[in-house]
């Protein structure tokens, strides 16, 4: 009976590894593809950039870039299904795109940050969300700034704090809500527990709160629909579900908090073909794949009146521990649903599958 | 070994840490406790071996927890990832080829893109919307209202080391008071009530692939706004898939979501665009039949749903929405049309749909039917399960059941009330009460069913009825028992209308006309028809019990408690062992001590004083009481067969008393004993036979609980206990479906039955652990024998209405009845020659599990072509069956013919899941393997050689 409930169950199969002869800090399908990348820093001190092709049961590196600065992180969110560019952000707070068929010098370049850039998250590309193509970088400097591709040098929005404040490092930023052509919203995550949701449309703080551990990654469920879900997971191993549908004046969202192991949970992806399901990936080498059930009401009314939300449950689907050393980076493949590449610090990229995802 | 080590430390304290008393650490203490926390405490004080290592105390602990919290993080354990090991050849081979047809499709599609990219230069650029209007900065600390605004720079490049002398409080000076004000309205939500969603979706400039990626997405979307009941989101997101490209799957999920917001108009329109698309959709047709019956578009709806029914015969969903349907068809026509023709048609359909399913589950619809005047929310909520049609018969049929409850519950506030009430009543009048306790005390049964089968029983017997009217009496009684109160009120009344016709004067028949009309008209709530019919029956006979017990319901559900409660008095008068009626008087007296104070005795009529002649039909042990016994019967012979009567009555009542105490006593054996002798003196008494079913039940002889519940389920075809208890004797069975079936009558009885909820998920469960095993390995196969299982129990269900219906109308006799009630899969049945197939086998093989009779299963091992054994087995191979299999091996079959034991192993190790039981097998029954090979090699036979017996060893993993 408990191989029948297991055989329900997905399960997680690691297809591929490959080991790195660098520090891997991000990994990504590039779109409509069967090809990712890894981005990473040399032990000399370089950037690394490697495309890779999956072809049956390896990896194939198709193509090994060197620039001087180590890579952190990177995104194809801003850009379209034609050009696949790849926006990245750098240890010098540099933010470039690459077209990858001529890597030699970016499309796009901008110093736009004074320290290394953290996160970086794109929308209005790959037929997902609405509007301009735009790219949100967060930085150790404190600040998260909007850019176009189409304007050079100066960013279309700056979040920073007031000046003589002190300035917290921004692990994570999102965008979110990009349901049409005015909406759109950032959020960021600190080092303090701060998560701030920004509004790009009114230009101004929406909400914040704070979660008490460092913010190591953030996530709307969905970019390009109105705001439903935020996953915000936490230095120290808890992560929190927020229900982004109702907003009350002073309890802000509601939302479901869940502990996922003893160590840090370094990243969320949500599965692009079902919102209702991510997985998160740990200090401890692990993955956990989470759903999220809504209530049967997902808005109630407070004593005065006023709408506030109510949070869901989450089940988790399934668990394993693939290394010794953190998962810094996680991607679901856009095209593929349930396939997943994750990369260690033990330099090891995995490709794996997630199977039965469409039977949950 | 942990039991060893533990008594050592007691004494020693606590443990080091969480301070848990290390008599904790104990198997008994953690079988008994019941905090989780504390249990993850121990758990983890075990695991970490700080007080000693105790592998099966841990083990203990972790299913007690699991036992207590199933989502307890504590047994989350780290996992390696799946391996090929994790899956059947099949499903691996499954995952590593859709991988890579997934990878070439990749391939061509890049190779195809690389030719094109030289003609899809930035095309898109043009739509793009504009760069935001200026470069803009906002602090991260709202308390301080600073907004640094950068608008008019926008094209001077400024670099970082500038954006360090912007002087904050300038630029503030400079904001235009229409920023400000925005700003400060979208502090707090200055959302817009409904999002504004693009209803289209621009695609110039894309490729086809693109616009492919963009519909399923935006579907998707819609998909998951329609999961978490966002039915308008849902609709938008549809309309953008279709905006880039139409197909029919979007547009039926667009109708489903429309039918949902109760659109009906698009929703037309788009099952129609299905349609068009793709003519035989069956889910648009479906939704059609739905949207058009919302309209009130009948005929349409009717036509819809036969085509369904013509490409799926099978489709529960539909037929019973055809049934709806009609129902509400008939409904709307005024009654004064000329009823033989509308009637006539309606049997006819239903004949029909009868006979395209070929099963006679219509009881159960047909009771719907009758009560179910909103059958709209019920033909809504229907729709919800009909999304999931390709789950299969099996699922439907279940879900039907969910929606049946809920659809009752739909209806109007006050019928709903009275609803209530009468459950209530019928529940306790037969003998039912609801806590688990009291149904489980064989004492609370009354002697005096009150069902009217067993008035037409009586009826039968009576001659003075006319031919024609006692054929129009059986029908309405056959529309009653079959829960069609509107019909059966119909033949009621013109059976009634051709006796007062005739002008003969038959008060006894008539009286039982006018309280069996009085029966449905209060069962279809209509209580004041139900007083008037009860008066008129008991002007013609005074003090007949069925028509005061029907008008006290009634005027109890109507609020008369006064009269309600003067007529339970009567009744009591009567016969004082109703329990029924006591409780009600009692339960009256209090609302109208409530009501009147003190003084409510005062305000009430006098109670009639009952003739004794009409009391003395007390003991008359069973259902054939008052009203059926002719009163033109001289009063002499009655006194006289009254006394025997009595007699029988009051040795019957102490045999029954010594059975209840023996219950009570827990020796069930005894209990049957007594409960046996007293269905010799008495067959018609349905309690003896669900309290023999208890004990039955308790003694795990299912097949007999179960053969004492069909006999009484066919005296009264809605005997709550008798469908509870049957159901838990076909858990016993593993005859899951069936025993799902009877709980759902159960719950469709009285949903309060808490029991029976929580056996129904129960079983359920275990039905879906049936069904899924057996879709893991193999789907088509698997659904076959389930599809088959359903036919089975219905048809069963079918032959048990035929023999009641025999048993009612035509006066067979008790004793003659039960024969053929029982059942197929009875254990002499085990014995019969070979199986004809996998299913027939399966039964038996389930039944022999249940009663671990090795004997049978040698008996029908050696009536098997071992040969076939795996055919038979099918992939239904559990460990239970292999160890009956081995053990009966090993006593009855190895012995005598050693040959036919190994040719039977041998096969037997052909089977589907062999290996995968065999893998499970515990130590000990791996042991009982060992003995029969050992034995085997002992004994002599020209079928085998030890190096095959060896060969087969290494199979069996020895």
């Amino acid at each position: 009976m408990s191989a029948a409930l297991g055989a329900e169950r997905p399960q997680v199969v690691s297809h591929v590894q490959q080991a790195l002869s660098y520090t891997v800090f991000d990994c990504k399908w590039v779109p409509r593809s069967a090809r990712l990348l890894c981005l990473g820093s040399a032990a000399r001190g370089t950037g690394v950039l490697q495309l890779y092709e999956l072809s049956g049961a390896r990896l194939r590196l198709l193509r090994e870039i060197e620039k001087p600065k180590p890579i952190k992180c990177g995104t194809f969110g801003a850009t379209s299904l034609q050009q696949r560019y790849l926006a990245t952000g750098d240890f010098d707070g540099n933010l470039n795109i690459w077209n990858l068929e001529a890597p030699e010098i970016p499309v796009y370049s901008v110093k736009g940050h004074k320290e290394i850039i953290n996160s970086i998250d794109g929308v209005g590309g790959l037929g997902i969300g609405e509007g301009a193509p735009e790219i949100v970088t967060g930085s150790r400097d404190g600040t998260v700034k909007v850019w176009d591709p189409r304007q050079n040098e100066i960013p279309v929005a700056n979040m920073e704090s007031v000046q003589g404040e002190s300035k917290r490092d921004c692990w994570t930023v999102a965008f979110g809500n990009a349901y049409n052509l005015e909406e759109r919203v950032v959020c960021a995550g600190y080092d303090n527990g701060d998560i701030k949701l920004f509004d790009l449309k009114t230009m101004s703080l929406r909400w914040e709160t704070n979660i008490k551990n460092g913010v190591c990654s953030v996530e709307f469920d969905r970019k390009d629909i109105n705001m439903n879900k935020l996953v915000a997971t936490s230095l120290e191993g808890k992560f929190h579900v927020f229900d982004m549908r109702t907003q009350h004046p002073t309890k802000g969202f509601a939302y479901v908090s869940e502990k996922a192991q003893k160590s840090t949970i370094w990243q969320v992806r949500h599965l692009p073909q079902n919102r209702d399901i991510f997985m998160t990936s740990g200090g401890s080498g692990s993955l956990h794949l989470w759903k999220y059930e809504y209530p049967a009401q997902r808005s109630k009314k407070d004593s005065e009146g006023c709408e506030m939300g109510v949070a869901g449950s989450l089940s988790l689907l399934q668990n394993v521990t693939l290394s010794t050393q953190p998962i810094s980076s996680l991607d679901w493949s856009p095209d593929k649903t349930g396939l997943c590449v994750c990369g260690a610090y033990d330099q090891t990229v995995r490709v794996l599958i997630v199977t039965k995802l469409n039977k949950i | 070994m942990g039991d060893e080590s533990v008594p050592y430390f007691l004494g020693e304290g606590t443990t080091k840490t969480y301070q848990i008393p290390i008599s904790h650490l104990d198997y008994k203490f953690i079988e008994k406790c019941t905090d989780v926390k504390h249990l993850e405490k121990i758990l983890r004080v075990l695991r970490s071996g700080e007080e000693g290592c105790y592998p099966e105390l841990t083990l203990v602990c972790e299913k007690r927890i699991e036992h207590l919290d199933p989502r307890s993080r504590a047994l989350r354990r780290d996992k390696p990832p799946a391996t090929a090991s994790d899956f059947t050849a099949g499903e691996w081979q499954a995952i590593n080829s859709e991988l890579m047809s997934w990878l070439t499709e990749m391939n061509e599609d890049d190779r195809k893109s690389q030719l094109l990219r030289t003609d899809t230069p930035n095309e898109r650029q043009d739509n793009l919307p504009p760069i935001r209007c200026s470069s803009s900065c906002l602090p991260t600390n709202p308390n301080k209202k600073l907004q640094n605004k950068q608008r008019s720079k926008k094209n001077i490049p400024r670099d970082y080391s500038e954006w360090d002398k912007f002087d904050v409080e300038k630029e503030c000076s400079k904001i235009d008071e229409d920023c400000e004000e925005s700003n400060s309205k979208a502090r707090f939500f200055s959302r817009p009530s409904l999002p504004v969603i693009e209803k289209r979706i621009d695609t110039t400039g894309m490729t086809k692939r693109d616009k492919i990626i963009i519909a399923t997405r935006e579907k998707e979307k819609g998909n998951e706004a329609f999961a978490c009941g966002d039915y308008v989101e849902a609709v938008t997101y549809y309309t953008r898939s279709i905006s880039v490209i139409p197909t029919a799957a979007v547009y039926n999920n667009k109708a489903q979501a429309e039918i949902k917001l109760q659109d009906w108009d698009n929703a037309l329109e788009d099952c129609e665009k299905v349609l068009d698309m793709e003519p035989g959709n069956i889910k648009a047709l479906m939704r059609r039949a739905t949207v058009h019956s919302h309209l009130q578009n009948y005929q349409t709806a009717i036509e819809d749903l036969n085509k369904v029914l013509s490409v799926e015969p099978e489709n529960t969903m539909a037929k019973k929405r055809l049934l709806e349907i009609e129902e509400k068809l008939k409904s709307l026509k005024p009654v004064s049309e000329p009823q033989g023709k509308g009637k006539k048609i309606l049997i006819q359909e239903i004949e029909d749909s009868e006979s395209g399913e070929g099963r006679g589950e219509n009881t159960e619809e047909c009771e719907r039917r009758g009560g179910d005047k909103s059958s709209g929310a019920a033909a809504e909520r229907a729709m919800g399960s009909a999304h999931g049609k390709s789950r299969g018969g099996k699922a439907q049929r279940r879900d039907r059941h969910k929606d049946s409850a809920p659809s009752r519950l739909k209806k109007g506030a006050p019928e709903k009330e009275s609803e209530k009430h009468l459950s209530d009543h019928e529940g306790e009048v037969n003998g039912y009460l609801r806590s688990d306790e009291k149904s489980e005390s064989a004492e609370v049964e009354i002697s005096e069913p009150h069902r009217e089968g067993s008035q037409s029983a009586g009826a039968g017997s009576s001659t003075a009825l006319p031919p024609t009217a006692a054929k129009l009496k059986s029908e309405g009684n056959e529309f009653f028992k079959s829960g069609q109160f509107g019909e059966a009120v119909l033949k009621y009344s013109e059976a009634i209308e051709y006796v007062t016709s005739l002008g003969e004067q038959s008060p006894d028949d008539l009286s039982i006309l006018y309280s069996n009309r009085a029966a449905c008209y209060l069962k279809e709530g209509n209580c004041s028809d139900c007083i008037q019919d009860c008066n008129r029956a008991l002007e013609l006979q005074p003090f007949s019990l069925k028509p005061l017990l029907r008008r006290a319901m009634a005027n109890e559900s109507m609020e008369r408690y006064g009269l309600a409660y003067i007529d339970y008095k009567t009744v009591l008068q009567i016969d004082s062992s109703i329990q029924a009626a006591n409780d009600s008087a009692n339960r009256i007296t209090k609302t109208l001590i409530d009501q009147d104070g003190p003084s409510w005795r005062e305000k009430l009529p006098p109670v009639p004083v009952v003739p004794v002649a009409a009391q003395l039909h007390r003991w008359d042990g069973g259902s054939l009481t008052s009203e059926n016994k002719p009163s033109t019967i001289d009063i002499n012979r009655e006194e006289q067969v009254q006394m025997n009567c009595e007699e029988a009555a009051e040795k019957f009542k102490r045999l029954k008393n010594e059975g209840n105490d023996f219950v009570k006593l827990g020796e069930y054996e005894e209990a049957a004993n007594k409960y046996s002798e007293c269905m010799k003196l008495n067959t018609e008494e349905c309690t003896v036979y669900t309290n023999r079913a208890l004990c039955y039940l308790k003694l795990y002889k299912y097949e007999e609980a179960k053969r004492d519940c069909d006999h009484v389920l066919q005296r009264e075809d809605s005997n709550i206990k008798a469908f509870y208890r049957r159901a838990l004797a076909y858990k016993g069975l593993q005859n899951y479906q069936a025993s799902a079936d009877d709980f759902s009558k159960v719950l469709l009885i009285d949903p309060n039955v808490l029991e029976a909820q929580k056996e129904l998920e129960e079983v359920t469960q275990l039905l879906h652990f049936d069904g899924s095993a057996g879709a893991g390995r193999q789907q088509t196969h698997g659904k076959k024998i389930t599809i088959q299982e359903v036919t089975e129990c219905d048809d069963q269900e079918e032959r048990q209405f035929a023999t009641s219906e025999d048993a009612e109308t035509g006066r067979v006799p008790a004793e003659e009845a039960v024969p053929k009630a029982v059942p197929r899969r009875s254990s002499e049945k085990l014995r019969v020659s070979e199986p004809p197939n996998a299913y027939d086998f399966g039964q038996m093989i389930n039944a022999l599990n249940a009663s671990k009779d090795k004997a049978a299963c040698a008996h029908l091992l050696t009536a098997t072509d071992p040969k076939t054994l795996p055919v038979l087995l099918s992939n239904k191979l559990e460990g239970e069956t292999l160890l009956i299999f081995i053990q009966s091996l090993e006593h009855y079959i190895a012995g005598k013919d050693p040959g036919l034991a190994y040719q039977l192993l041998f096969y037997l190790s052909k089977a589907k899941r062999f290996k995968v039981v065999l893998a499970l097998l515990s130590k000990n029954e791996k042991e009982e393997v060992q003995q029969l090979f050992h034995l085997l090699s002992k004994s002599w036979s020209d079928q085998y050689s030890l190096e095959d017996l060896e060969s087969l060893k290494k199979v069996y993993e020895l």
